[in-house]
């Protein structure tokens, strides 16, 4: 029997063959998988149906088909499941009138959360020296450290995070990856969808890309690479005689394309493993000194804009 | 209870936040002002007749339905439109206890304004004839009548973003001519729900029943139908917010 990689084993959250439509529009079509312990990021461009799938694993829309759960509860018919769970949506969803420590207290009280976990909350993210200012006068970034707070402050066993980094310097982007990463490694479930791709690179252990509603690849960012088998791997070789080391490389069966710019080639082979294998010996042959020899595309930017031209 | 509270208080500042109350407020000055200009040189009886002619009026077709309108379709609407719904809703509290607490509060911040209204009025029409006694019944007929209008405009809010327009043609066009032309429909009149009350408790000049519609005047049905309009309201957005999709696409 096999297991779709976009199961996990130990779900706290599960998608089954949910679909939604707006009028004509298909938002997400057909989507089944599952989260657990860990962060999982949800990959995809702009309009790809991230927000509409999250906004529906919460429970503010109802699938147009298919079912939702939350430890097993639709969260649309039991809001209990809301003192376990959190989301920190894309939107502002902030009240302007308040300040930050009036914002989390609130979130608090509507969890039944204790007044005193306000202050660790605000601590957390850094935002004591904003905390009574009113929310008004916040950057984006502020905000959105505003909105985790408020989240994390019900101490929620499975969080959901849309957009999260938006509007963040790179500080407080390191910050917050900081806080999901320490929240993941103490077994509480932590979705996160982003249309950058470094920032899902940077926290997430297991990615699902979704590309026109559709849940397009699932795993870990090498599997699915792996996945990928009837694309080419691209490699860059670093080599004092790139011309002569492009000539021979293209005379192998394994070589579709070498690019030459500067003492850079840029190859594209069907199989890793043997060009790992070849590149040195070619370069001994030649009498080349070989300086590096790196795959190009095992980051998820690579990996987006295969899935996105497969589509 | 404690979320519950907490959502009472926030809506509160959210509802007479800003210029809102200020605007509301100058609103709420004109049936005081109308009964001042209105009754000088009027001997007690006349300034009663008076109060009767245009101030209350004033205050149930104007005052009290655009207070009710602002606030009310604001309650749902304010939180649709800034973003927030999703902040509330994601709760562990039941919805009908949040729409339940959101209704409370416009309620609460409509009813403080249209009552300082009727207060400052009956305080102006005191200070003519040296009764003071339609103030209590003033805050309670506007309290009955102030419910049932947040009620059906908070649904109303939640509905559509154009509330106030809709609002404002079903008092203009329904509440003060349609239903005045057409006495039969005097039961489907929201503002005269609380007038019957007021009725019931004051004894108002003979020509007010012009404005009452052909309704018998009586407390206790009308706090029934107050009631019961806003247990309709709450119940029928609370299902809507568990059955219907809560943000839009």
């Amino acid at each position: 029997m096999t297991t779709s990689p976009a199961v996990v084993a130990d779900a706290t959250v599960e998608v089954n063959e949910v679909s939604k439509w707006f009028g004509q529009k298909v938002a997400v079509s057909d989507v089944s998988c599952s989260f657990g312990p860990g962060i999982t990021g949800l990959l995809g461009p702009n309009g790809a149906g991230k927000t509409t799938l999250l906004r529906m694993i919460c429970g503010l829309l109802r699938p147009s088909d298919g079912t939702v759960s939350i430890f097993g509860i639709d969260p649309r018919r039991d809001p209990g499941v809301y003192s376990r769970a959190a989301l920190v949506p894309e939107e502002d969803a902030v009240y302007p009138f308040l300040t930050a420590r009036q914002f989390v207290a609130y979130a608090a009280d509507l969890a039944g959360a204790p007044r005193a976990s306000v202050d660790e909350s605000i601590t957390l993210v850094d935002l004591q020296a904003a905390a009574d200012r009113p929310i008004s006068g916040f950057s984006k970034g502020m905000r959105q450290r505003a909105k985790v707070a408020a989240a994390l402050v019900t101490t929620p066993d499975v969080l959901i995070l849309d957009e999260p980094l938006n509007g963040t310097d790179p500080v407080q982007r390191a910050h917050l990856i900081g806080i999901f990463r320490r929240m993941a490694d103490s077994g509480k479930t932590v979705i996160v969808s982003s249309h950058v791709l470094a920032e899902v690179e940077r926290m997430a252990d297991r990615v699902l890309a979704v590309v026109d509603g559709r849940l397009a690849a699932a795993g870990d960012i090498t599997a699915i690479r792996h996945a990928m088998a009837d694309i080419p791997y691209r490699v860059r070789i670093e080599v004092d005689e790139p011309r002569r080391m492009a000539a021979l490389l293209l005379e192998t069966d394994i070589v579709s394309s070498v690019t030459v710019a500067g003492v850079i080639l840029h190859v594209e082979t069907s199989d890793l493993g043997a060009l790992g294998v070849r590149v040195p010996r070619i370069a001994k042959d030649v009498d080349a000194r070989l300086t590096a020899f790196e795959p190009e595309d095992e980051s998820l930017e690579s990996v987006f804009r295969y899935l996105v031209r497969r589509r | 209870m404690r979320g519950v509270l907490s959502i009472v208080r926030v809506s509160l500042r959210q509802a007479v936040g800003g210029k809102r109350i200020i605007a509301l407020g100058l609103v709420g000055l004109i049936p005081a002002i109308v009964m001042w200009l209105a009754s000088q040189h009027l001997t007690e009886r006349a300034a009663f007749q008076r109060f009767h002619e245009a101030p209350m009026p004033i205050l149930f077709l104007m005052v009290l339905p655009i207070c009710a309108l602002v606030i009310g379709s604001g309650a749902m609407g304010d939180e649709r439109r800034d973003g927030t719904l999703s902040f509330l809703l994601l709760r562990p509290i039941p919805r009908w206890m949040i729409v339940a607490a959101k209704f409370f509060a416009a309620w609460l911040a409509a009813t403080g304004i249209v009552a300082l209204s009727g207060i400052a009025a009956s305080v102006a029409l005191g200070a003519r004839s040296g009764d003071y006694g339609t103030i209590g019944p003033v805050v309670i007929s506007v309290a009955i009548s102030t419910a049932a209008y947040v009620a059906v405009f908070m649904l109303l809010g939640h509905l559509t973003s154009r509330a106030v327009l809709i609002g404002l043609v079903y008092v203009f066009i329904w509440e003060s001519s349609i239903t005045f032309a057409a006495p039969a429909l005097a039961n489907a009149s929201l503002f005269r729900i609380g007038l019957t009350a007021y009725a019931s408790m004051v004894a108002v000049p003979s020509d007010f029943d012009e404005v009452l519609g052909n309704l018998a005047p009586g407390t206790w049905g009308a706090v029934a139908k107050a009631v019961g309009i806003t247990g309709l309201a709450v119940w029928a957005l609370a299902s809507m917010l568990r059955r219907r999709d809560t943000v839009s696409e």
